[in-house]
């Protein structure tokens, strides 16, 4: 018979149940090293194992294993074995790496905002000691807004020709979502040239320093506009603030 | 300031993942050289090795023989007996190329079915089966064979073939009958069961091969 023809009977071959004169071809087959047959026969363990590995019954006595333990004359012991205990220690081990770059990822992420904070604590510093600075020096001019409104932003800009310009301002809103303050210089002729962007506080109060020389003689005014995030490059609404020098 | 942090976090992480990746294969190693490791140390006559290998396979070996003997205290008794049976002759198996799983069964299947045969005065049928179970009958099968997706695939398999088919399948497989046995006792010709077999087969190899290149 041919290969073909002893497929269909591999697996009761492997089950044992094949049936002379098919079982003796399918013998003389593999014995004679038939490549196609051994494989065939091979490939018929693993469905006649699934056959079997699918009957499906109830967990076997507790008392079985002991049993089984005794007739081989060993002691009954735990079913929790090394190969359980090197999982356990591979898990743990897997699971301390994860730990350890969270907790790395968490220090980093805490570093990264406690070095934010410092930034802004350096920056509003050195803004604070620019200010002082400016407010020492006889050369600077001081002019006062807002004065006698009832209710619009008052308060009062410093100008020093080395030093650049100082606002001290209150009553100012907080800006809207997307909005920010921003400082122009405007010029008697010109443009109006802009000088920094900044936000009110939570109280309405603004302090805004602006570093850089200035021509005492050319500055008109000094105003605010509410900007998109970001700023702009030329005012695009109407000032909030306006202190002619 | 914030380049070096950056970095430190990279060699962390590469380390980590290093670590995963050294560790992973393994971890995966040991899982696939314990099979092997504890036929050697059954082979070594190590005892609590046959404990394992009872807590890997005792269950399935329990469900096949209660399933064909039907009877819990001669189960207890035949699984016992795979055990030791497995024990005594673990020294013919090759563990670098045998799949001990398969080879158990084989041992258990047998001892349930001449049970069976002894009891029921059955004849013992042409076939020796002693020969099914020879540990060099195990060697170069795939360890995949005993993945349990495979075994759920076959298993779903043989609850959508045709009743017949299915009966006659079960005949062959959990009472060890032939052919022609299962034609006398399903009272069918034996060109009908031949018939019913082969395609019951077919049906079962195609959902073996389907699972394991799935």
């Amino acid at each position: 018979m041919s290969c073909d023809e002893l497929r269909p009977d591999y697996e009761l071959f492997v089950m044992g149940t094949l049936e002379d004169p098919e079982r003796l071809e399918v013998l003389a087959h593999v014995e004679s090293g038939c490549r196609t047959c051994s494989l065939g026969i091979r490939e018929a363990r693993a469905t006649v194992y699934a056959l079997g590995a699918s009957a499906e019954g109830p967990a076997p006595p507790a008392g079985l294993r002991n049993r089984l333990l005794a007739s081989v004359g060993a002691a009954p012991r735990s079913a929790w074995h090394w190969n359980m205990a090197w999982r356990i220690a591979a898990a743990v081990a897997i699971a301390a790496i994860v730990a350890l770059v969270y907790v790395d990822w968490r220090q980093a992420a805490e570093t990264t905002a406690l070095r934010k904070q410092v930034g802004r604590e350096a920056a509003e510093s050195a803004g604070l000691r620019a200010a002082l600075t400016l407010l020492e020096s006889p050369e600077t001019r001081e002019v006062r807004f807002g004065e006698g409104q009832p209710a619009p932003p008052r308060g009062r800009v410093f100008v020093n020709p080395s030093s650049g310009v100082l606002l001290v301002a209150s009553n100012l809103p907080a800006p809207p979502a997307g909005k920010t303050y921003e400082m122009w210089i405007v010029p008697k002729a010109g443009k109006p040239a802009p000088a920094g962007l900044f936000a009110s506080g939570a109280d309405g109060t603004a302090v805004h320093v602006y570093r850089a020389p200035v021509s005492l003689a050319d500055i008109g005014a000094i105003a605010v506009t509410l900007e998109p995030a970001g700023g702009v490059e030329a005012p695009t609404s109407q000032p909030v603030i306006a202190a002619a020098l | 300031m914030g380049e070096p942090q950056a970095r430190d976090k990279g060699i962390i992480l590469i380390a980590a993942g290093t670590a995963c990746a050294v560790m992973l294969p393994l971890v995966w190693a040991v899982f696939a050289k314990s099979e092997g490791d504890l036929l050697l140390r059954l082979q070594g006559r190590d005892p609590h090795a046959l404990a394992e290998l009872y807590d890997l396979y005792g269950k399935l070996v329990y469900g096949l023989v209660l399933r064909v003997v039907r009877d819990a205290a001669i189960a207890e008794d035949l699984v016992q007996e795979t055990f030791l049976r497995a024990w005594n002759r673990v020294a013919g198996f090759d563990c670098e190329r045998g799949a001990v799983g398969p080879w158990l069964l084989a041992i258990a299947r047998n001892r349930a079915i001449d049970h069976l045969r002894c009891h029921g005065r059955r004849e013992r049928s042409t076939v020796e089966f002693e020969e099914t179970e020879h540990p060099s009958a195990f060697a170069d099968l795939e360890n995949d064979i005993v993945r349990s997706d495979i075994v759920e695939r076959v298993k779903k398999a043989l609850k959508l073939l045709e009743a017949n088919q299915r009966s006659a399948i079960e005949l062959a497989y959990f009472e060890g009958l032939s052919q022609t046995e299962i034609a006398e006792r399903m009272g069918q010709p034996l060109g009908t069961v031949k018939t019913w077999v082969r395609r019951a087969l077919e049906h079962l190899r195609g959902e073996l091969r389907g699972g394991r290149s799935a």
